[in-house]
């Protein structure tokens, strides 16, 4: 049987602001812990308490892949349809940062390329180490269980406070 | 007076517009812009007026005219590594031409490309004095042709560049190319005008001199037309670009808008320009107009570039929607407590 399509799910709810996700990524890819060459960035609004993981949505219609001019920034069917940058192609012209509408790819100032998420090939980081689950990674078609399981819930708890 | 009420969500990237292509990208879209139309009115000056003034260089006849009015494509060539040295790995430039069925990077890569050489070729054959090289054929004419066709390409596309991003509401308009085209053709038609005036090719009364003027002039009535109708229907287009137009107008660019555009682009040339016809074709007057011209035409690309703020995304829309409910829910309690301390604030 094929492998079922996997994506990364965040739920802003759960999310602590902790950045572990950031440092974690960050050590995985480039070896240092340096949260700003992480591939995944947590958007904070401290006085307000919101805190929302921002992550590649791997976009069915991606316009980094449309604008990249040299093909590094390719889709990978045969491997969780995923969309990945190719760092030996990539000229650091950062038009897909300016074309994605999520504000995902990142410029790496040390190596001068383009980088970002690429699923850990199959074992994201930042969902290993995330403690309060705010980052996922599940089947594609399994994203909106997770959300029907809770408003059941939430249903069943309102119920039982009526009784 | 009241202030303007900021969503304490939205605050965070409020006017907050796009850093990652800055003055180095105004500069290449100003020198390929500026380089392309003065290729397309020289050529045209170049056919319907055929000036001519031979000069000898170390015993060498070498025809200055053809060079002033022909020099677009050395704009150009020296436009085109302002891209380069705003690349990140600088050697694999060459690699920016890999994806031309989808990317309008490399689709400008091939066009400046084509446009440059092309170019070059014909301003050294009307430049040097070889008279093989000067032999009327079908093969020249197809050549100048394809030259004015990428000359137009060229100017084009420095708008499309932009456009092709989508996700800048300012920059996502047919209106932005035509705009950079007409600006272009402005520019370009001023910057024949300073080089035929300094080198002495058309003297300060002549036909020539005044019918370029008259062009240049049309171009940039037509111009600032664009840009008023460009303002106007980003304003509307979507939030962001209401944002990105107030910038502009009102917000921390005000001063390159008012100032560089409307000012050093269009008012003060249009005045220099008026005083110099009443003057006899003063040249000091139109040197100065020029000059500032030039300089608007930089701004225009600098401000529509600094001011270019991304669509909001769909997580960030949902936060403010879940703020509002969360504030309106606490509302009371916030209430109570402003009149129990007494703070009517």
């Amino acid at each position: 049987m094929e492998d079922q399509q996997k994506v990364l799910v965040v739920d802003h709810e759960k999310c602590t602001g902790c950045r572990l996700c950031e440092l974690v990524c960050s050590v995985h890819h480039t070896g240092s812990s340096n949260p700003s060459r992480a591939r995944i960035k947590v958007v904070k609004w401290e006085h307000v308490g919101i805190y929302l993981p921002m992550i590649c949505n791997h976009c069915e219609k991606a316009y980094c892949v449309e604008v990249c001019p040299t093909k590094a920034c390719h889709r990978e069917p045969d491997n969780n349809n995923r969309v990945v940058i190719d760092k030996n192609l990539c000229i650091g012209c950062r038009t897909c940062i300016v074309a994605c509408p999520f504000g995902h790819p990142f410029f790496d100032v040390q190596e001068r390329v383009t980088v970002k998420c690429d699923f850990c090939d199959g074992d994201p980081k930042c969902v290993t180490f995330c403690d309060p689950k705010a980052v996922t990674y599940v089947d594609a078609d399994m994203i909106q269980v997770a959300k029907k399981r809770e408003a059941a819930n939430k249903f069943i708890d309102s119920t039982k406070q009526i009784r | 007076m009241a202030t303007e009420y900021i969503h304490p969500i939205r605050n965070v990237r409020y006017l907050r517009p796009q850093r990652e292509w800055k003055e180095i990208i105004a500069i290449y879209l100003y020198l390929a812009g500026m380089g392309a139309g003065s290729y397309v009115i020289g050529t045209l000056l170049n056919w319907f007026v055929h000036p001519t003034r031979v000069l000898s260089i170390w015993g060498l006849p070498l025809d200055f005219a053809k060079a002033a009015i022909l020099w677009g494509p050395i704009l150009v060539a020296i436009g085109a590594p302002f891209l380069i040295i705003d690349l990140g790995i600088k050697r694999r430039f060459l690699y920016a031409c890999l994806n031309p069925r989808t990317s309008w990077v490399a689709r400008g890569f091939l066009i400046l490309s084509i446009f440059i050489v092309f170019g070059l070729i014909l301003l050294a054959k009307s430049v040097l004095p070889f008279e093989w090289l000067h032999a009327e054929s079908t093969f020249w004419t197809i050549a100048e042709v394809i030259t004015i066709a990428f000359a137009f390409a060229t100017a084009l596309y420095t708008g499309i560049l932009l456009k092709a991003t989508k996700s800048i509401p300012l920059w996502n308009t047919y209106l932005l190319p035509l705009l950079f085209l007409v600006s272009a053709l402005s520019t370009g038609s001023m910057a024949i005008i300073l080089s035929t005036l300094g080198t002495g090719l058309l003297s300060n009364d002549s036909g020539a001199l005044k019918l370029l003027m008259r062009g240049e002039q049309i171009f940039v009535v037509i111009e600032g037309i664009v840009l008023y109708l460009f303002l106007f229907k980003r304003y509307r287009a979507a939030e962001q670009g209401k944002d990105s137009v107030r910038l502009l107008l009102s917000g921390e660019m005000k001063l390159i808008f008012w100032g560089g555009i409307v000012l050093l682009g269009f008012v003060f040339p249009m005045i220099l320009e008026g005083i110099a016809s009443f003057s006899h074709g003063n040249v000091t007057l139109i040197f100065t107009a020029g000059l500032l011209l030039l300089c608007g035409g930089f701004f225009l690309r600098l401000g529509v570039l600094h001011a270019g703020i991304k669509d909001q995304l769909p997580m960030l829309r949902l936060m403010e929607i879940q703020y509002d409910n969360m504030a309106e829910r606490w509302k009371p309690l916030s209430d109570n407590r402003r009149e129990a301390t007494g703070n009517t604030k």
